[in-house]
């Protein structure tokens, strides 16, 4: 039993640990800075939605607020860094600030609210964000935006090129799946997917799920501002039409062609949703509505995510060969 | 100061009475099947450039001629989208995929708009764009007809739901799916009805918003949010309720210009959910409502 | 000896708007006891239930837990003070294993927060075998331990509503509550759910039980309080409610009680 066990451990870590070396090869053996970026937002978008996954994957509720996190995430360290000039890591600290806020502010409503409810809320809050940030323009640059945003840098060291934000970004995104893991995996993930199923059974449990779910929040949208800081620290510009509904809307694309609830579902849904439309600009004029037919298809067929469905044949097949060893085994 | 006041509040209940159609065109879907309609402001696009860009500027056609064409195009579409999709998003184990799945829906509209129609803007000269002065109030023709589709369309679908067996029976799907389906009632066929009627709604938003803004891929999307606003706001899935709660923030955003710089206009909508949402979430007539 | 009560009711009532469902009810549950609430459909049982348990607010009315006034209190700081509690339509996480889900029964009696949990590698290890050796072992005691990684949606309604018992004795309440345990079961289940009720009870349990079977009240309970129409028409001990006309007259109605009379008349 045991033994199987470590085995599975191994196989996991060998799985890993393959990934990770083709991560940081890529920039090797891609030499080209269109797919340098494209790969940067990989990395940005993964960080976000494995806080997204937190609410909507786990608890099941679904926000449509990601854009809106977002970009008070990529504002609040831009403008802090503009402004007083100090180092983009005292930014990223700020923008954590920002979370912890902003989670207290849509966590509470939450509470309240159910299913579309809370899904128009997170899109009202996306939207009052998005005004303002257009319109505030003494504060923000309104529709024009902010421009040279300073990159990220280590005693002097300044993450300016493709390459070295790309390497900088795989370590942020390795914090992040290790918190998400970690929280995925505790007791914490376990009381989320509960709420999911069934609240009224957790709070007879003796479980204040008003705290626990503001928790979430506040965790799931330091996620979400910390992404937006690497996305201003990267680009170096960000514009307020950046931050549109549509964008949370992707975030959740992501989530659900990876699967609910898994890390590496959000990891994967993020890698596809941002990969598979490049792979598709051969098709000219015709990408994008490939693209999403190609997505929408999956919903309608899939609704457990891509991951599942195509390990179903494949553990169809291990049970099947357990069955008979077992089988053999006993005559 | 008061011709100004007067002139903000007939603007603000003709832009009203669109949120209002808006609200009453997802409620007819949410409340036959539980769908979210996240695709109906790309109906209404649709719609627009059926109308404006294939059967006016293209075609030429008379304006009543194409009016009646592109609401039979338009039902045919609704009709296709509930037998292919929505039957089966509403069945779905989680409304989570259901709603992502009318986004996605949004998404192909939008781009099958660009590719068909191209991806400028479009103007439909001669449409609703005369003005009136009565005294001293100008008064668009565009706010004198949006008020009075508005009532009409309101009417008509009164007593359609009261008085035929069609209208009947989907009430009884509205109230309870099982139950009907055991009384016999085809509920598949009810949510096709009903979608089919909520995109010629869409249609009939579309030829109303033409001298409102420009014929684009976008030109619908505030107006669809807002329409989710009215409906919260009035009281979720109830057709009275969206009516209200839609001429109210059209009225609203519209006076609150006289003390807000007109760009945060929009906000007022937006910020009038949220504090429904958190204060009363069932909205002002909601008795029904619940979170699903 | 006098027992010491452990949950005592006193003059709760409930009105739902013209709707009087539970009207000025006494019950003083005792300790180390299986007290029985019965009466027919639409008496009340339920809704005293969610009295007790803070999730309808009472009318006028106070409930003592322990000696403690918990009238008004939240939901889960009542189950905190040790209610613990099962449902009628049961609610349990059905995308979950068994395992699991009688491990959320028990994220109460664990105390790290989000981010040292995030941290603390050993002591979130720590807590986490704490709670699965504790869930296997009530597991192991009720005979489902063999189906502990089975998803909650793949087991047997009988089984789903023994593990909801489970749950709620994770948090070594001093007092469950258990409503219609044995509602839609079958009678192999029924007699399971006794057993595990008899012997927890043994092990020191308390349970307040809502029961329409009368086999399972009779073989069960140590006191009986009967509603009808949200008043209490009789209390007693198994023996006494069996005889009580009242009570038979409310459950199957007076024909039955004069038809019983003439068969003693002849």
């Amino acid at each position: 039993m045991n033994n199987m066990k470590n085995n599975k451990n191994m196989k996991n870590a060998l799985k890993w640990a393959v990934v990770l070396a083709v991560v940081l090869c890529l920039p090797n053996i891609i030499r080209n800075d269109y797919w340098m970026v494209v790969f940067v937002r990989v990395l940005i978008n993964i960080v976000l939605v494995l806080g997204l996954n937190l609410i909507t994957g786990l608890i099941g509720q679904m926000n449509l607020g990601s854009a809106g996190i977002y970009a008070l995430g990529a504002y609040s360290s831009a403008l802090f860094v503009k402004n007083t000039g100090l180092s983009p890591w005292l930014g990223l600290l700020v923008a954590v600030v920002t979370g912890i806020v902003i989670g207290l502010v849509l966590g509470y409503p939450s509470l309240r609210l159910k299913g579309v409810y809370f899904s128009l809320t997170t899109i009202g809050f996306t939207q009052v964000v998005q005004i303002f940030l257009n319109n505030m323009t003494k504060v923000t640059g309104g529709s024009q935006g902010l421009k040279s945003i300073a990159p990220f840098s280590i005693f002097g060291f300044q993450f300016d090129s493709y390459i070295k934000s790309y390497y900088l970004y795989v370590a942020f995104v390795l914090i992040a799946i290790f918190c998400a893991v970690r929280i995925v995996n505790s007791k914490w993930g376990r009381l989320y997917r509960s709420l999911r199923d069934n609240s009224d059974a957790v709070e007879m449990s003796g479980i204040n799920i008003a705290d626990v779910k503001v928790k979430a929040f506040i965790a799931a949208a330091i996620f979400g501002t910390v992404a937006g800081a690497m996305y201003a620290h990267f680009y170096g510009y960000i514009s307020p039409s950046t931050y549109t509904v549509d964008i949370s809307m992707n975030f959740v694309l992501m989530l659900l062609v990876g699967g609910l609830g898994s890390v590496s579902g959000a990891m994967f849904g993020a890698v596809i949703v941002t990969i598979l439309p490049e792979l598709l600009r051969g098709l000219g004029n015709y990408y994008l509505i490939t693209f999403y037919i190609i997505i929408f298809l999956g919903i309608l067929f899939f609704p457990n995510g891509w991951v599942e469905a195509a390990s179903r044949p494949i553990k169809k097949i291990i049970a099947k060969r357990k069955k008979e060893e077992s089988a053999s085994g006993e005559k | 100061m008061s011709t100004m006041v007067f002139q903000l509040l007939i603007t603000g209940i003709a832009y009203g009475m669109i949120y209002s159609l808006v609200g009453i065109e997802y409620t007819l879907i949410w409340n036959s099947s539980g769908l979210l309609n996240f695709s109906h402001d790309k109906l209404i696009t649709l719609g627009a450039y059926i109308f404006g860009g294939s059967m006016i500027i293209k075609m030429n056609l008379d304006n009543p001629i194409a009016i009646v064409l592109t609401l039979a195009i338009m039902g045919v579409v609704g009709a296709l989208l509930a037998a292919g999709i929505f039957n089966r998003l509403y069945s779905m184990r989680s409304n989570i995929f259901a709603i992502i799945g009318t986004v996605v829906l949004a998404k192909i509209i939008s781009e099958f708009i660009r590719l068909f129609w191209g991806s400028g803007n479009m103007r439909v000269s001669g449409w609703l764009d005369k003005t009136y002065f009565i005294g001293g109030f100008a008064i668009t023709s565009a706010n004198i007809v949006i008020i009075i589709v508005a009532i009409l369309l309101v009417a008509v679908l009164e007593v359609f739901f009261k008085f035929t067996k069609t209208g009947k029976a989907m009430r009884c799907v509205e109230q309870n799916k099982k139950a009907a389906a055991l009384m016999g009632i085809n509920i598949n066929r009810s949510i096709c009805i009903t979608t089919a009627l909520s995109a010629m709604i869409c249609a009939v938003i579309g030829f109303l918003v033409i001298p409102l803004v420009n014929i684009s891929a976008t030109m619908a999307t505030t107006i669809g949010l807002k329409g989710f606003c009215s409906g919260v706001i009035g009281g979720f899935g109830y057709i009275p309720g969206a009516i209200a709660g839609g001429i109210f923030i059209g009225v609203v955003e519209n006076l609150a210009t006289i003390f807000i710089p007109a760009v945060y206009k929009d906000a007022v909508s937006f910020l009038l959910l949220i504090v429904f949402l958190l204060i009363k979430p069932t909205g002002f007539l909601g008795k029904r409502a619940q979170g699903r | 000896m006098e027992k010491n009560s452990i949950l005592k009711l006193t003059d709760v009532t409930k009105r739902f708007g013209g709707l009087l469902a539970v009207d000025a009810l006494n019950i003083d549950v005792k300790e180390h006891s299986i007290h029985s609430l019965i009466g027919p459909n639409g008496a009340g049982k339920t809704t005293t239930v969610n009295l007790i348990t803070g999730v309808l607010p009472v009318t006028s009315g106070t409930v003592e837990f322990m000696g403690q006034n918990v009238t008004g209190k939240k939901t889960y700081e009542i189950a905190r003070l040790g209610i613990g509690r099962t449902f009628q339509n049961i609610k349990v996480f059905q995308t979950m294993t068994l395992l699991e889900n009688i491990m959320v029964g028990g994220n109460q009696l664990t105390k790290m927060g989000l981010v040292r949990t995030i941290l603390d590698f050993k002591g979130a290890a720590g807590e986490e075998k704490m709670l699965r050796e504790k869930a296997e072992s009530l597991l192991d005691k009720l005979g489902m331990y063999h189906l502990r990684n089975e998803y909650m949606k793949n087991l047997p309604y009988g089984r789903q509503k023994i593990s909801e018992i489970a749950r709620a004795m994770m948090t070594d309440p001093k007092l469950i509550l258990l409503d219609e345990p044995a509602a839609g079961l079958n009678p192999s289940e029924r007699a399971e759910l006794v057993k595990v009720i008899q012997q927890s009870f043994e092990e020191g349990f308390t349970f307040f039980l809502i029961e329409h079977n009368m086999d399972v009240v009779m073989n069960l309970s140590d006191d009986i309080t009967v509603l009808s129409f949200g008043k209490k028409i009789a209390a007693g001990t198994p023996a006494q409610i069996r005889d009580n006309d009242e009570v038979i007259t409310a459950y199957l109605g007076s024909a039955f009680v004069k038809n019983k009379e003439q068969e003693g008349a002849e």
